[in-house]
């Protein structure tokens, strides 16, 4: 028990630290740049995840058989808990829902949080609160996007956290 | 005539009536003496301002770690008295009670010092200050906006405080 606390906390620590570090120190002046490398990580963490994990697993017969894996047997190995909600237009976008998404949960996006000194209009305090949190939600993009590449699907894959602490993935697969 | 317990100058409090006032205020301060967060929830006398509030309860604080360190009659080394002492090392006072209130007091090893002011009657809040301490580690620590260091602004944390506040016998 106490084992798996000091794994998560260092996990959650480590992941809090690579998005400051790359926001802040390497690509201070570039967000985009740093939201890309993350990503990258994410990428490269995704693709070995998934071949650790579908070892025994025969081939998958479509792509909505890959995605059904990503969100019940990658997403509890990685979190504990399955997506909770999977939509399709069966055209190739796929929006994954996690109702308490873990790297989360412990965020609060309140707007006093943001530096108050320039102008403080409502929107614009928002604004920043949304684009600090945005930033650390590519690691995960990254991971989904690396984990489908390496079953044979391309795609894009973004996230969307409006309503905090619920967070959707959107797949796109590329034809 | 009435020495001990109440008099009619000054008469002892009502017991806590369980509606979960029980908590006055809370004070979390840091290493370096910063006020990290201030939270009161039924203070009816204010006499300093929040700054000098903060400063004379540090103050206070660091005075009496220091002293009881120093009057330990069972530990055999002690340092000189005013040198800070490393967290952890030494004793460390849990708590004082004045007829109107008591004070209860941790301090983490990183530092961190958490401070509730509740009803004299109220047993021993060791476990409760641990658990607050939790939930800093939780809501503070682990939150990917906080800035270690600066006042806590987080709502997750006020919130899950205040109903652990509430809920205090």
């Amino acid at each position: 028990m106490g084992k798996r606390e000091v794994v998560e906390s260092c996990m959650d620590n480590l992941m809090i630290e690579m998005v400051s570090a790359y926001c802040n120190q390497f690509y201070a002046t570039k967000p985009e740049l740093a939201a890309r490398r993350i990503e990258a990580i994410g990428y490269h963490v995704g693709h070995q995840l998934s071949e650790r994990y579908t070892m025994e697993h025969p081939r998958f017969s479509d792509h909505l058989e890959a995605i059904k894996f990503i969100c019940k047997d990658f997403w509890s190995e990685l979190f504990k808990k399955q997506i909770d909600n999977l939509k399709t237009n069966h055209r190739g976008t796929f929006v994954l829902q996690d109702n308490r998404f873990r790297w989360l949960t412990r965020m609060s996006i309140s707007p006093t949080n943001t530096d108050l000194s320039q102008d403080s209009s409502i929107t614009t305090i928002e604004n920043k609160a949304l684009q600090a949190t945005s930033m650390y939600l590519y690691f995960p993009c990254g991971i989904i996007r690396g984990a489908l590449s390496n079953l044979g699907i391309a795609c894009a894959v973004s996230a969307d956290m409006s309503n905090h602490p619920a967070c959707s993935f959107v797949v796109r697969v590329k034809a | 005539m009435q020495f001990f317990g109440g008099s009619e100058i000054s008469p002892a409090p009502s017991a806590p009536t369980g509606s979960g006032n029980n908590a006055h205020m809370m004070y979390i301060f840091n290493r370096n003496g910063v006020c990290l967060l201030y939270r009161e929830w039924n203070r009816p006398l204010r006499t300093l301002n929040a700054q000098q509030d903060h400063k004379l309860m540090f103050g206070l604080l660091f005075s009496l770690k220091s002293f009881t360190a120093k009057m330990d009659p069972t530990s055999v080394e002690k340092g000189n008295l005013g040198v800070p002492q490393l967290p952890g090392q030494g004793c460390s006072f849990h708590s004082f009670r004045t007829n109107t209130y008591k004070l209860s007091f941790m301090e983490s090893p990183s530092g961190i010092k958490i401070i509730l002011v509740t009803h004299p009657k109220t047993g021993d809040l060791q476990e409760p200050l641990k658990y607050v301490y939790n939930l800093y580690v939780e809501y503070v620590v682990k939150n990917p906006l906080y800035v270690p260091g600066t006042p806590i602004r987080c709502d997750l944390f006020n919130t899950a405080l205040d109903q652990y506040a509430r809920s205090l016998a």
